[in-house]
């Protein structure tokens, strides 16, 4: 028993010999966790931040997607006396509380990725992100440059406000007519769905998430044969639509480039710390359009972690 | 008032096909000891949980003091007198002595709605109680588990005994003991027949049984054998009652043979 | 009566027995349950006070988040330590609590039912679900294990199915307007001691917001509930019948039973105590962030049972305690918030709570040997 507690300790005295806290200048506090893929880029962004600006920074996240536990973060950052809070706002009404009292505290605290509607609400400084229904007005003209008349949107889940207004912004940038199509959020669902609709008379299609609508509806595409004949696009990035723009298969991407998303808010606060500077109101990150010109290029900076 | 505190008349239990007890019958008057005697599987537990309240009997009746009684379960058992030690013995380990003592019969103080377990009455009253055992419980709060199996044992007739036992029944209760700890729970026993109590000793043990008993009732295979009195049998006898008597005479009688034969 | 037992019998009274001075005060705490719970909690904190000690985490605001963390765990940690002292587990805790806040939110957004009459109708809801779980394990002997094993999914799957059937979604936000002049709601919402707060900030002891007044307002109602419980927990198995009943089922339930304690009585009071408390946890929960999640409480079960072992309850039953399961949960809830202010992985949290619990178990079997082998 005596060899079992002293291993204990001699563990405990090791931990706390390398573990170590340091003042921050900066936290983040987001609901994406560091190692999912879309997230370690925003992450990427954040560490390449704090290197150029020469601050020090760190990046949390609570384990799930779970808001109450990352309004405990955030109160958790404040304790802290940071001298910038940048935070993700997936829930002004869950955060709220947690996000005045920063502010409050006399932290600025800049929104990035989420929230755009609520940021100023809340008093939070700026907010960097892509705005939805701005991206899908984007990629409506991009659409209707192409030649496009009749279109079908496909959303993942209906009711998630963000998706909704992807599909409400493409329709205003298209002008013309475009039908929603509801469907699960299930892949073999989504290619049956899209399968039905190929005889419709659409000439376009927009997914609103590439790993799981795109690919999905890409397949059909292709057991249809429709390929080419049907313009494909999508929100958000998957290697297999990477791959798929890169083959000329797919007519765009619309690339919210999470990494700014991480990048600019650092940038902010580094020039604050130095001149009190802070821009007003969204710094758009997006859209940005992955196309068969430049998908080659994005594929290499992917694999990297930058895109 | 009839002179025999309990009467268990031509009880017959049976399960399905299994005729676990056939027609037994024990009689028991204030005071008497009767050993059980009987091999494993010759019905024992049967009978104990019968006797307990636990399985009701398909023929026969159980009188106590007199009159016919009927068991709907181990609570009435209870609630008659019949105090039943098991050999699992109910108590629990790591709890103390005094909560294994009056489980399920603590003793209450305070208000009502927010009564508290007594636990200082019941500590003065646990140790009182071991100590006329002469079992000298240092710390009633002291988790059961502290003590040797023969004090448990003790704790556990004890128990039974205060809570107003008049047949104590105790199944197999020195099988797992030494010698010493034995005999601490066969004097007990002995002394709590004196103050008026009717037991029933199982076991399969005779030399344990022999000493202490004032009858004997043989049990094979569902079937009584009898009923005896100490003075109209011995020892070797009820051994010999016993299927394991037979079944040793006949091993020596082999063994004697495997001898002779090996010698020409 | 034999000459021995004449001469103990007469023994005035048995507190002289010189023999009991001998156990030494340290034997008798050595030998209780919590031992490992709080010795373990004052490692934590000698820990993080060493390596984390100026990043604010024991500021007033950064305490008071551990704190929070560690309540709302101590009260389901509490409730299935007594459950698990009375020999069952319960693994639909973390669903109840999604379910809870769900029956809280719905009638109150979308049927347009007074938020304090949600509330009711949750707990209410609780004692059903409680009762459900212990009148199946109670008759069907079935693991309870198993048993709440498949509650978990029904629950959950509940969950969601009615929430976006009704909703279409799966939240359901808009409940903090509702507090402000509800009868009961206050009771799960409110920050107490707020005056000792001011004047802290007053006196400049602890951190201000802008405006001069203090960052940290008041004691979050968690805590409050938390202490609140444990003393209950404990008065209820150490001082009252009840509680013995409890350690007897745990220990021995077919014992028990022949020495007429009402196990089956027992054991459905159990369930139904950490399907409230569950319940609560989802109250406090839902004001705190003024809306319900199908997705709450998930895997908080583990985190509970984890706490309970670690505050020396034993697996099999019959042993434990309430005090022990609290700081095993401050525990769990002190090191799952302390590790955000070092710069380790949070990934490693699960690591450690995997790590105490093995540890904690060892060492509980080591304590239950020395306390059964005393002789």
């Amino acid at each position: 028993m005596k060899t079992i507690y002293k291993s204990i300790l001699a563990f405990v005295a090791w931990v706390m010999l390398s573990v170590s806290a340091f003042a921050v200048d900066v936290i983040v506090v987001s609901h994406g966790q560091a190692n999912d893929p879309f997230w370690s880029v925003a992450k990427n962004g954040v560490d390449t931040g704090c290197k150029d600006m020469g601050i020090s920074c760190k990046y949390t996240a609570p384990a799930t997607f779970d808001m109450v536990e990352m309004a405990k973060l955030i109160d958790n950052a404040v304790s802290q006396k940071p001298k910038g809070i940048v935070i993700t706002l997936p829930d002004a009404a869950a955060l709220g509380k947690s996000v005045k009292a920063a502010i409050a505290a006399g932290i600025p605290v800049i929104s990035m990725n989420s929230g755009s509607d609520d940021f100023a609400s809340l008093g939070i400084s700026a907010h960097v992100g892509q705005t939805e229904f701005e991206a899908g007005v984007g990629g409506g003209e991009k659409m209707k440059a192409a030649g496009g008349k009749k279109a079908l949107c496909v959303n993942h889940e209906v009711g998630n406000v963000a998706l909704d207004r992807r599909c409400a912004g493409f329709k205003k940038g298209f002008g013309g007519s475009v039908d929603i199509l509801g469907t699960s959020n299930d892949p073999t669902e989504i290619q049956s769905a899209v399968a039905a609709k190929l005889n419709g008379g659409y000439d376009t299609i927009l997914t609103l998430g590439a790993g799981l609508a795109g690919e999905a509806a890409l397949k059909a595409l292709k057991s249809a044969g429709k390929v080419g004949d049907i313009r494909l696009g999508t929100f958000d990035m998957s290697p297999g639509m990477l791959k798929a723009a890169a083959a000329g298969e797919v007519e765009f991407l619309i690339d919210q480039q999470q990494y700014l998303q991480g990048y600019l808010p650092i940038a902010i606060f580094g020039q604050y710390m130095r001149y009190g500077t802070m821009p007003a109101g969204v710094v758009m990150t997006g859209p940005g359009f992955v196309t068969p010109d430049n998908a080659a290029k994005v594929i290499k900076w992917a694999a990297q972690g930058y895109r | 008032m009839s002179e025999y505190l309990i009467e268990f008349n031509n009880i017959s239990k049976y399960f399905g096909k299994v005729i676990a007890l056939k027609d037994v019958t024990m009689k028991l008057k204030k005071g008497e000891i009767m050993c059980l005697l009987g091999d494993n599987g010759a019905g024992k537990s049967t009978l104990i949980k019968t006797l307990a309240g636990v399985h009701k009997p398909d023929e026969g009746e159980i009188i106590i003091e007199g009159k016919k009684t009927v068991f709907d379960s181990p609570k009435d058992a209870l609630d008659m007198g019949i105090g039943t030690v098991y050999q699992d013995l109910a108590l629990v380990s790591l709890m103390s002595v005094t909560r294994n003592f009056f489980m399920g019969r603590e003793p209450l103080k305070g208000i009502p709605l927010f009564k508290t377990f007594d636990m200082e009455k019941a500590d003065k009253i646990a140790a009182e109680k071991m100590g006329q055992i002469g079992i000298d419980v240092r710390d009633p709060s002291q988790a059961v588990g502290t003590m040797s199996g023969g004090e448990r044992q003790c704790l556990a007739i004890s128990r039974a005994i205060y809570f107003g036992a008049k047949v104590l029944v105790l199944d197999e209760p020195t099988s797992a003991l030494g010698v010493h700890q034995a005999s601490m729970v066969l004097k007990y026993v002995v002394k709590a027949a004196s103050e008026g109590l009717a037991v029933i000793l199982i076991t399969h043990n005779v030399h344990h049984a022999y000493p202490v008993g004032n009858s004997f009732t043989v049990l094979n295979r569902g079937k009584s054998l009898g009923t005896f009195n100490k003075k109209d049998i011995s020892r070797e006898e009820l051994l010999s009652m016993m299927a394991g008597g037979e079944e040793l005479k006949k091993l020596e009688v082999e063994l004697k043979e495997m001898d002779r034969l090996a010698k020409i | 009566m034999s000459e021995k037992a004449k001469s103990i019998a007469s023994k005035k009274d048995f507190n002289q027995d010189e023999r009991l001075k001998k156990v030494s005060n340290l034997k008798i705490l050595l030998n209780r349950p919590e031992l490992g719970a709080v010795g373990g909690a004052i490692l934590v904190f000698i820990f993080f006070g060493i390596v984390a000690g100026d990043t604010g985490m024991f500021s007033a605001y950064g305490a008071l988040n551990f704190l929070d963390v560690s309540a709302n765990l101590g009260i389901i940690a509490i409730a299935a330590a007594m459950l698990m002292i009375g020999g069952e587990f319960d693994l639909s805790i973390g669903s109840m609590i999604g379910f809870a806040g769900i029956c809280i939110a719905i009638p109150a957004i979308y049927w347009g039912w007074p938020l304090w009459i949600s509330i009711i109708f949750a707990f209410a809801m609780a004692v059903l679900v409680g009762y459900f779980n212990g009148i199946l394990v109670v008759k069907t002997g079935l693991p309870s294990f198993i048993v709440t094993l498949a509650m978990l999914f029904i629950l959950r799957g509940a969950t969601l199915a009615i929430t976006r059937l009704i909703t279409g979604r799966t939240q359901v936000p808009g409940l903090r307007v509702l507090i402000e002049n509800d009868p009961i709601a206050w009771m799960f919402a409110t920050d107490t001691f707020k005056w000792l707060f001011t004047w802290l900030g007053s006196m400049n002891l602890i951190a201000l917001r802008t405006d001069g007044t203090p960052l940290a307002t008041g004691i979050p109602p968690s805590v409050i509930w938390f202490i609140a419980i444990t003393l209950f927990a404990t008065w209820i198995l150490m001082k009252t019948r009840y509680g013995n009943w409890i350690f007897a089922s745990g220990g021995d339930k077919t014992g028990a039973t022949n020495v007429g304690v009402p196990v089956g009585r027992v054991k459905i009071s159990l369930f139904i105590g950490t399907a409230m408390a569950a319940t609560l946890f989802a109250t406090i929960q839902v004001l705190d962030a003024g809306s319900a999640d199908t997705m709450r409480g998930n895997l908080k079960e583990l985190e509970a049972i984890a706490a309970a072992v670690v505050g020396g309850c034993l697996l099999t039953g019959g042993y434990g305690s309430a005090i022990g399961a609290a700081f095993g949960a401050l525990i769990f809830g002190t090191v799952s918030m302390g590790i955000f202010y070092t710069d380790v992985d949070t990934d490693w949290f699960k690591v450690f709570l995997g790590a105490m619990m093995l540890i904690a178990v060892v060492f509980n079997n080591y304590i239950r040997k020395k306390v059964t082998e005393n002789k």
